[in-house]
């Protein structure tokens, strides 16, 4: 059983914290390369490790950043195992083996639902497919449909739930048949400023819950990859002789926010640091 | 406070209409309709209440109810056969290898019986199973046609999202054609069973002695009794409409979410 987060009312407790380790490998990305008639990715190579934090148990949040047209599409269906890139390899849990569909709970830009299905019965589906008894799978359910508020809902068929209550849906469900991790690809996108913080809010809920929840956020919003991210990777192309970028993209940079001190804390906005990352990465992303 | 009624030009197309107004346009074009007839001054075509009579002569004299129950069973037989059939096909074209016998299927609705109906002579025991075969394989092509356009003008999304949650192969087909199209299925029976009507005549045609309204209306038509004739299409007509009205409450029934999130008027 996972340990109890320490919260305080319903939100959890966070400190600017530096104190952290690292431990076994969570996904490896082994110079991935993605081709078409063009290249879109070139030589993706990366890593992460679980981090650890005393006297906590929690996921992390990893944001891949890139502006739009970047491949970072390409690159959530290789780690997803949604497509199998055209060399290079996505591995889990340092296994030898490339990742499989069905390995990492993915949640799309469009919250994918089964419209034909409640919101209960889209979460049983899921809950069943690890081999769970139905008593356990109801347990898991409902345990879930507290957790996000979604216990009035249950009933509901995704045509009928609002956008945030649909994402909060399409998450418990990959939460429920996920081993690994969570994917989401711009999860922000078409937001205004106070859903987005909503949906900030949930993602540092869902990631600091439980220490297999760690999830990888496919971004292009800048602000908020920083404010719920502890490590950020820069996608981005090599700039050809005339400076200008050209070819795949690869992870050009490595932010780690947890390092600097500027992971888990609920009032990053409002500290400079915050702004100065926000422009130098926006800075970057004209190069990219 | 009182709610004043805003004027609305109805010949401008995409107007919004309130239900209770589409209800009462239909009501006053069919009456208008019906009281054209009954004014016409045609000495050939039947007056309503001509119609009216041969259609109590028809059911007390000539079996009309008895007929129109022997069509309904071949019918309901061939629409449940032609459905079964057409969604498993549709079914087998998401493997590469079936979608050639699914287009091949789908391209036979430019058949004409003629011809054909030697070769089911040929495999049918009776007159009955002659009917029926015909019937469903009218019906099927044209399911068949329905479903592979559907299923081509589906996303990726579906299949991907089944895949996340750990399906594979046949079990993603089942959520994805069987149950998430369960309510595009239904709507091409609708559909199916009208055409099933407009070949009845056809199939009966060919095998009188077993009777059915079909066969009957081919009768009065030979001897251009029209008050009859009216009064069996009138009937055939109603029935489909009926079967129409229980196949979408069925839709509705089975497949709630098909209707959420489609702009409805208010009533």
């Amino acid at each position: 059983m996972p340990l109890e987060h320490p919260r305080k009312g319903d939100r959890p407790v966070m400190t600017t914290i530096r104190d952290y380790t690292l431990g076994e490998r969570l996904l490896t990305l082994d110079n991935v390369c993605v081709h078409y008639d063009r290249p879109i990715l070139d030589g993706v190579t990366g890593h992460i490790d679980n981090l650890r934090r005393a006297g906590l148990q929690q996921g992390q949040v990893v944001c891949l950043l890139g502006p739009s047209g970047i491949g970072k599409s390409q690159l959530f269906r290789c780690i997803a195992g949604l497509q199998r890139p055209t060399s290079g390899s996505v591995r889990l849990n340092g296994s030898q083996r490339d990742v499989q569909a069905g390995e990492v709970g993915v949640v799309a830009q469009n919250y994918p639902l089964f419209n034909h299905r409640t919101v209960w019965g889209n979460l049983m589906l899921a809950a069943l497919r690890h081999g769970r008894s139905m008593d356990a799978a109801r347990e898991a359910c409902l345990a879930l449909l507290d957790k996000f508020r979604l216990a009035d809902h249950a009933r509901a068929h995704p045509m009928m739930l609002s956008g945030g209550q649909r994402q909060r849906v399409a998450i418990a469900q990959q939460l429920l048949c996920s081993s690994h991790f969570l994917l989401m690809d711009e999860p922000f996108s078409g937001l205004d400023p106070l859903v987005k913080t909503a949906v900030c809010e949930t993602l540092i809920d869902v990631s600091t819950s439980h220490e297999l929840n760690t999830i990888i956020v496919v971004t292009h919003d800048i602000e908020c990859a920083i404010r719920i991210a502890d490590t950020l990777w820069l996608l981005g192309r090599q700039p050809d002789a005339s400076g200008r970028p050209a070819g795949g993209a690869s992870i050009r940079e490595v932010h780690d926010l947890a390092g600097m001190g500027l992971a888990w804390d609920p009032d990053i906005e409002s500290r400079p640091e915050f702004l100065e990352l926000a422009a130098e990465l926006k800075a970057r992303f004209a190069t990219l | 406070m009182e709610k004043t009624l805003k004027p609305v030009n109805l010949l401008l197309p995409f107007t919004p209409v309130r239900v209770r107004w589409k209800h009462a346009l239909v009501a006053a074009q069919a009456a208008a309709a019906l009281a054209l007839w009954a004014l016409s001054t045609s000495r050939t075509l039947p007056a309503p209440p001509e119609v009216g009579r041969a259609w109590l002569d028809l059911v007390a004299h000539q079996g009309l109810l008895v007929e129109l129950w022997v069509s309904v069973k071949v019918s309901l037989l061939a629409l449940a056969l032609s459905t079964a059939a057409a969604v498993a096909l549709a079914c087998l074209a998401t493997a590469p290898l079936f979608m050639p016998l699914a287009r091949l299927s789908a391209a036979l609705r430019f058949l004409g019986f003629a011809g054909l109906t030697y070769v089911f002579m040929l495999v049918s025991s009776d007159a009955i199973t002659l009917r029926v075969a015909i019937l469903a394989f009218g019906m099927f092509v044209f399911m068949v046609t329905g479903l592979l356009s559907d299923l081509a003008a589906t996303s990726r999304d579906p299949v991907d999202h089944c895949r996340t949650l750990g399906m594979r192969h046949w079990r993603i087909t089942a959520e994805v054609v069987l149950l998430g199209k369960a309510d595009v299925i239904l709507d091409l029976m609708r559909q199916n069973a009208a055409v099933g009507w407009t070949l009845l005549t056809l199939v009966e045609g060919l095998t009188r002695s077993a009777g059915g309204i079909g066969a009957m209306l081919l009768n009065e038509n030979r001897y251009f009794l029209l008050a009859r004739v009216f009064a069996i299409q009138a009937t055939i007509l109603a029935v489909g409409l009926v079967q129409d009205a229980l196949l979408s409450m069925l839709k509705e029934a089975a497949c709630p979410w098909s209707t959420l999130g489609k702009e409805t008027a208010p009533s």
